[in-house]
């Protein structure tokens, strides 16, 4: 597989040494601080993440623990609840997009063959209010002051009355906070991939992964801030004593579930869509072509995109609508299937049309593929409306879910992580470690979710922290809680292969698997300037084409290797074509200042310390106000007429 | 449309013209920024709407009476045509004069404080009859309101931010106007939402 | 044909593209706003007419136009398509052809897609009365 050979360098022995002085961090602790370099920014919301995902998954492990048997009393109901919140809230919020967001940062400049995002600086502030929005949420938990509603939190439940306390506080202050990074993050997403693409790269040769990107980071924008009202009403609400949510005093609680689902809907495709993103850059290496029907896949991840938006009442349809006005969201329900199938078909035709390389990215594909397509069948079963009335807020609905998230996230990122392993860290990983890691971790999650599904037939509703020992319950709980615990192993397994592919794995080469797209034709890891010379795309695999690779190499031309400055390229929206070159920004501390900035504010606003919380606000535009104050320029060069 | 130009707009030619193009990274951003923000407040208007719907019966519920429409149209007068001068002050620095930029900004930002003392003083004098914490309309009103004011504010900032680097020098000419033009896009959206609230507000409980 | 043409028929070449693309979408989000919001909000005032106008030709017309304009869509998308289908010797880049033609067969697909959420939404429109709860 590893046939190939670095190429020969396009640019002399001068130029990389200019670049590396101009782009490279030397060890330091302010450097670690304040590096606005994608691919550490990147790993680190992959790192951090992931430790986001291991507390959740310790969480499920105590619930599953609590209801291995009936009567259980590890937990008590209020420890329960709190795990049970902060489970899924973390799981959505905490893990799934900001690990995804990690793959997107670390991946998108390679893809499109720059130097870096459009704005390094405001990536940096990303995962800086990333990290402590997630530490502010999971540090309520030790002081059993941890959001305790439910993931998604329905009113009138979270209410001041019905929940005294700052759990629900905790919830919206921290989702909030979260917001801002999750919104930072895809500006800087679409306006990465429209401006900085390498020349030639026309939106028809666009990496598959890098379309999804996108269309996941507009979703954001249009989806999010209905979250991020619904969470400052209910703040208000709480803490302030307004009324949006209060039907004594002109207020509805249905504005909450409105808002909530706006969001909601579109969420299931944010967490979905990378994945699948992944699932498409993944494929081609192991299936030794391309992944057939391209425009027919970026048909359907704009169309979902789109559509996607128009469905949110089919959460609701108990709340008495007309059913002409239901027929329309129905309609829309409907025909969302269609792209969604059009790209499980194009995965299929390519692992048919293609020949296989059986390696652990590929087995964890194959996971994906028969877990997600099992969650989608339950997913049709909702639309008999009798048998959604059976089992709805039973562990039927918990087995669905599971299976679609972990089909559809979970088992595409761990491909991805053994895919770009070697990329990221220049080591490859131990492939029997691998395979014994997929095996444990596909049964573990088998035969954890497979029982909950007859569980819930049998009548055991969702978030109950312990159950009576009736027929029928007990032995399933307990098959789930094994198998819970062999998903468990397995992802310890993949967790071990990481660290073991960093301490002993073997160097490696540039392409280890022969891949298609840009980030294969740099060195692994990737120099500080990713490309000593920034290619030429002539096709939508140029890492497979000779003109696009000797591009790179024999036929580099000084206008694409810029080694007199921190530079790359801004290209045009659409063509691609060449526009000018421009100055990157360094290295600095203000992101951090700025994030903890918002921490405090975000902690005092939480214990009502309301003069701290105006100090931040303060600190918060003066941060901004010193980030961007324009330097000090020569008239001549800045053209001043009067 | 002639037939001639209508065949000339459907060739190849017309039909592959790049749009957009030419754009900054900057001028992008601040479009998705002004986006995710227009969506808020669809959101919070759309909430107004579906309360006031929902609730039926005569609304602003509780006794409160119709919003009062004079100062809102005097502070529509303030606000609006604000954004005239940053227009003015933008055309003017991207031929490189600096002049019209410190004259056009400051007028905008007299207008802009003008119409945050304006609604100083109707909070003031609604604070009598009803609050945040009246009913749902008071929270609607004086979330809707103040959020909308607090941007006024935010956009404040951001011009005298802009007038304190240009009163420096070195700082913006015909080639460096990015951050002027980016704060005017903030500022016209800033107005536009403040058109779609007086209408919400002030005009439709009248309709 | 020969000359190039000027800013305002590329602008407009330009924006037909788009429309070719997004003409379906924007029509279906216009008419599920329109057609969801009149028919719920004059249901649940008690009433099915908007004035004089009996709700169900104003739900109709919100199916019936922008099923319209997505088949105005439609056609643009067939157009741009045919339009690119040659490599011309006559100096347009081959990414810019190539990027026009995968939007053009984009617009194609999508239109259909909407075209057909459109106008399942809208049958209903024969077997429901628009209050019918």
């Amino acid at each position: 597989m590893s046939t190939t050979t670095a190429p020969p360098p396009g640019a002399s022995q001068e130029d990389l040494a200019r670049l590396e002085a101009h782009w490279g961090e030397r060890a330091s602790l302010r450097s670690w601080f304040g590096t606005v370099d994608h691919k550490r920014i990147g790993r680190r919301y992959l790192v951090t993440a992931s430790l986001f995902f291991v507390l959740a998954g310790i969480s499920a492990l105590a619930m599953r623990t609590q209801l291995a048997r009936p009567e259980s009393s590890l937990l008590s109901p209020e420890e329960y609840n709190q795990l049970f919140t902060m489970h899924g809230t973390a799981m959505i919020f905490l893990f799934a997009t900001p690990m995804l967001f990690g793959f997107g940062n670390f991946l998108v400049p390679l893809m499109i063959g720059s130097r870096d995002m459009a704005f390094p600086k405001l990536n940096a502030l990303g995962y800086w209010v990333f990290l402590f929005a997630g530490l502010f949420m999971w540090a309520s938990l030790p002081f059993g002051a941890a959001p305790n509603g439910g993931w998604f939190a329905y009113v009138p439940l979270t209410d001041d009355r019905n929940t005294p306390g700052l759990h629900m506080d905790v919830y919206t202050l921290g989702l909030l906070f979260l917001g801002i990074a999750t919104t930072a993050g895809s500006i800087n997403f679409i306006v990465t991939a429209l401006k900085l693409r390498a020349p030639g790269m026309s939106l028809n040769r666009v990496p598959l992964f890098v379309w999804a990107i996108v269309a996941t980071a507009f979703m954001v924008i249009f989806a999010l801030p209905a979250l991020n009202l619904d969470n400052a009403m209910l703040f208000l609400d709480r803490r302030f004593g307004t009324h949006f949510f209060d039907p004594e005093a002109a207020g509805n609680v249905l504005l909450w579930q409105h808002l909530f689902w706006i969001f909601g809907h579109p969420d299931v495709y944010i967490i979905v869509m990378p994945a699948l993103g992944i699932v498409s850059a993944v494929l081609p290496a192991f299936t030794r072509r391309g992944v057939v029907g391209y425009v027919l896949i970026v048909l359907a991840i704009v169309s979902i995109a789109i559509i996607s938006f128009g469905v949110w009442v089919h959460h609701m349809f108990a709340t008495g609508l007309p059913h002409l006005s239901y027929s329309f969201f129905s309609a829309a329900s409907t025909i969302i299937t269609i792209p969604s199938g059009i790209q499980i078909f194009a995965w299929l035709a390519t692992m048919l049309l293609g020949r296989l390389v059986v390696r652990v990215p590929l087995l964890f594909l194959i996971g994906f593929i028969v877990t997600f397509v099992l969650g989608g069948f339950t997913g049709a079963m909702f639309a008999l409306t009798a048998f959604d009335q059976q089992v709805t807020d039973s562990y039927f609905v918990v087995a669905h879910f599971h299976y679609v998230l972990i089909g559809g996230a979970v088992f595409p990122i761990l491909a991805g992580i053994y895919y770009w392993l070697p990329k990221m860290t220049g080591r490859m990983y131990h492939e029997g470690l691998g395979k014994w890691a997929f095996w444990l971790f596909f049964t573990g999650m088998q035969v954890a979710f497979f029982p909950m599904h007859l569980s819930g037939l049998f009548g055991m509703p969702r978030r109950v922290y312990t159950y009576r020992d009736e027929p029928g319950w007990d032995v399933w709980n307990l098959v789930s809680t094994i198998g819970a615990y062999i998903l468990a192993v397995g992802l310890l397994l993949v967790l071990i292969g990481v660290v073991h592919a960093i301490r002993r794995g073997r160097p490696a080469p540039p392409d280890p698997w022969g891949g298609d797209t840009l980030e294969w034709s740099t060195d692994s890891p990737p120099r500080p300037y990713n490309f000593p010379v920034l290619p030429q795309v002539h096709s939508l695999h140029p890492t497979w084409d000779q003109p696009s690779r000797s591009s790179m190499a024999e036929d580099a031309t000084a206008d694409r290797i810029l080694a007199d400055g921190r530079r790359t390229l801004f290209t045009s929206e659409l063509d691609g074509r060449r526009e000018r070159v421009v100055e990157m920004p360094e290295a600095s501390v203000q992101p951090l200042l700025l994030a903890l900035a918002m921490l405090v504010f975000f902690t005092a606003m939480l214990f009502a310390w309301y003069p701290f919380a105006a100090a931040a606000a303060v600190a918060v535009a003066v941060t901004i106000a010193v980030w961007l104050w324009p330097p000090r320029r020569p008239e001549e060069e800045l053209g001043v007429v009067r | 449309m002639s037939n001639r130009s209508l065949a000339a707009a459907t060739s190849t030619e017309a039909l592959t013209t790049e749009l957009p193009a030419g754009r900054s990274t900057g001028w992008w951003g601040m479009v998705m920024f002004v986006t995710t923000e227009a969506t808020l407040f669809a959101c919070l208007l759309g909430s107004y709407f579906y309360l006031r719907f929902q609730h039926g019966g005569e609304w602003p519920p509780g006794g409160i009476e119709q919003p009062k429409l004079l100062r809102p149209l005097v502070m529509t007068a303030v606000l609006l045509p604000s954004s005239l001068p940053m227009i003015w002050a933008e055309r003017g620095i991207r031929r490189g004069d600096r002049r019209r930029l410190r004259y056009g900004l400051a007028t905008t930002l007299l207008l802009g404080s003008a119409f945050l003392a304006l609604q100083a003083t109707e909070y003031a004098e609604l604070f009598h009859e009803f609050t945040l914490t009246t009913n749902a309309y008071g929270s609607l009103f004086f979330v809707i309101t103040g959020f909308h004011g607090l941007h006024v504010l935010i956009g404040l900032t951001m011009l005298s931010w802009l007038l304190a680097a240009a009163l420096r020098g070195g700082s913006f000419g015909a080639h460096r106007h990015d951050r002027v033009r980016n704060a005017a896009i903030y500022w016209h959206f800033v107005d536009a939402v403040w058109a779609a609230i007086l209408f919400t507000i002030y005009l439709s409980p009248r309709l | 044909m020969s000359a190039q043409p000027g800013p305002r028929t590329r602008l407009a070449g330009g924006l037909l593209l788009w429309y070719a693309v997004l003409g379906g979408a924007l029509a279906w989000a216009i008419h599920l706003m329109v057609a969801w919001g009149a028919d719920e909000l004059t249901c649940a005032s008690g009433s099915d007419r908007i004035g004089a106008v009996p709700l169900r030709l104003v739900v109709a017309l919100a199916v019936v136009l922008p099923a319209l304009a997505t088949i105005g869509a439609l056609l643009a998308a067939t157009l741009a398509w045919r339009r690119t289908a040659h490599t011309r010797p006559d100096g347009i880049a081959e990414a810019t052809l190539g990027r026009t033609r995968m939007l053009a067969a984009l617009g194609l697909w999508a239109n259909l897609l909407f075209l057909a959420i459109i106008l399942l939404g809208g049958v209903a429109l024969l077997v429901f009365p628009p209050c019918q709860r």
